[in-house]
């Protein structure tokens, strides 16, 4: 569906859009250009320019506050749920301004799978909250839908714990399955874009590095954000990493570079552990 | 070192590894001086307790290690930090095998005292002092962080190479003067080569400060002086 917004092709692009990929990687998914947000009066981005990567994971690290989980939510637009935050500037999905105000709202987040730091699943059975999603943008036949639930559930890597009690309440499962569940049921929808909010920081170490263990497994299929306070965490599974600081993007390298030797001081202070 | 951490436990063990590193460094000059000063005095006595305080040396790089291990597991490391305990790994492996290059040359002395002097042996000082020069130098510069100064040592190394092989080439004639002159000869190529080992690990110590400093390798390729591993003397050739 194109969108009745300014499109703004590759081309046009400003040579400053980080991008730290290199023309063999893989392909640019998400152009974010000049985004800025605001929460009523207060800028919380400024000037955001990065490219996310297909196929790829790119972490996004800095202290509280730093506008790292408001530019996730730019992505799909969740922050209109809520009065006097706006977003300017380009998001640039496969050619089209997700920004613009004639954008379907349901198709763009059927396209973009969100999860977030709590668990989130809803008060139903196993089978329905992955169905849930699903039932939302799609009428399939029953054997269909169970077969994608079936898919979905394998992805997630939480098939075989729970194949035996589809129909019981998601709410009995533990933190690290609910959290599973629900990367199983934005999966479900087949999005292309993974948006994850601090996936693990509620999880023990076993079921954190079981969603790392995921993560790596979506990225053949996804492009995939995840916004972490844990560096080793972004260290460990992503492939590039943002650093923002007070709502700038300080600095945008492949993950290695930044956590052998950044560039930027305030980098360096920051996955160090010397922010005063 | 920067700014501190915000646990300043992580300060603490890093200033203690940069501790041991200088005091090690001190050492290898010290254990070198010690030899050199053994050799020319023909002094058994003082090259014994050079042999003896290369168990020192040992002790602070097991310390070193140790402490590095505990730093890799429980601070996890990034960026500067890593480097610099990556790095100061390997400084302090080049420190202790410098010592073991003094211990060597101290107890070849003792060998050497067995026998009546032999030639004369003013070479081996000159390219001592040179090695201890380059020993402190490069620690200096591992103290104040500067990569330039590391970079002049790693250059410098150039002339002591050629020292070893001017001096190869003296033993060598001395050897075929007489024969009687090869055991001593071969004592003191040993010490002369012992040394000129000791300036090669100042320049890998070059290398790790100037990688800890700016993050990317030292990939020119250095001057290299010394050309005796090519050289063979024809016994007939030499006598005419």
């Amino acid at each position: 569906m194109m969108s009745s917004g300014s499109v703004v092709s590759m081309q046009t692009m400003p040579a400053a859009l980080n991008d730290p990929g290199s023309a063999r990687s893989a392909a640019q998914k998400v152009l974010i250009h000049n985004v800025e947000f605001y929460y009523d009066k207060f800028k919380a981005l400024k000037n955001i320019n990065l490219v996310l990567r297909d196929k790829r994971v790119t972490a996004f690290i800095g202290p509280s506050g730093c506008g790292k989980s408001t530019l996730l939510r730019v992505l799909n637009r969740i922050y209109e749920l809520y009065p006097g935050q706006r977003a300017t500037g380009e998001v640039m999905i496969d050619g089209e301004n997700i920004l613009s105000p004639g954008r379907d709202l349901n198709l763009l987040r059927a396209k973009i799978g969100m999860v977030f730091q709590k668990p989130t699943p809803f008060p139903m059975s196993i089978h329905d909250n992955v169905a849930f999603g699903i039932r939302l943008y799609q009428k399939l036949p029953q054997s269909e839908l169970d077969d994608r639930i079936e898919s979905a559930l394998r992805r997630a890597a939480l098939w075989d714990e729970v194949k035996d009690k589809l129909k019981q309440s998601g709410l009995g499962l533990s933190g690290g399955q609910q959290q599973r569940l629900c990367i199983a049921r934005a999966v479900a929808v087949q999005p292309e874009i993974l948006l994850l909010d601090e996936p693990a920081s509620a999880l023990d170490p076993i079921s954190t590095q079981r969603i790392e263990e995921l993560i790596a497994e979506l990225k053949s299929d996804y492009c995939i954000a995840i916004v972490t306070h844990n560096m080793q965490q972004a260290a460990r599974s992503s492939d590039y990493t943002a650093f923002m600081y007070l709502g700038e993007l300080v600095e945008f390298d492949e993950t290695e570079r930044i956590f052998t030797h950044p560039k930027e001081r305030r980098t360096e202070d920051y996955i160090t552990g010397r922010f005063g | 070192m920067s700014s501190e951490h915000v646990v300043k436990g992580y300060d603490e063990e890093l200033r203690k590894l940069n501790n041991i590193i200088t005091e090690m460094g001190g050492l290898a000059e010290s254990q070198l001086s010690a030899a050199i000063d053994a050799v020319v005095e023909r002094d058994s006595e003082l090259a014994a307790s050079v042999v003896e305080g290369d168990a020192k040396v040992d002790q602070l790089q097991r310390d070193l290690d140790n402490l590095a291990l505990r730093l890799l597991a429980l601070r996890q490391p990034v960026a500067r930090d890593l480097r610099e305990i990556f790095a100061a790994i390997k400084i302090a492996a080049d420190l202790e095998r410098m010592c073991d290059y003094a211990a060597n040359v101290a107890k070849r002395s003792i060998a050497l005292n067995q026998a009546p002097p032999a030639q004369p042996v003013y070479a081996l000082p000159r390219m001592a002092r040179l090695a201890q020069l380059l020993v402190k130098d490069v620690i200096d510069a591992y103290v104040a962080r500067d990569p330039d100064k590391a970079y002049a040592v790693w250059m410098r190394d150039e002339e002591l190479d050629e020292m070893y092989a001017s001096l190869f080439r003296e033993l060598l004639t001395y050897m075929m003067e007489d024969a009687r002159n090869i055991s001593a000869s071969t004592h003191l190529l040993f010490m002369a080569k012992n040394i000129e080992r000791i300036g090669d690990h100042a320049t890998n110590i070059a290398e790790d400060l100037y990688y800890l400093v700016h993050g990317t390798p030292l990939t020119q390729k250095r001057p290299k002086g010394d050309n005796s591993n090519l050289e063979v003397v024809m016994r007939g050739r030499a006598q005419s």
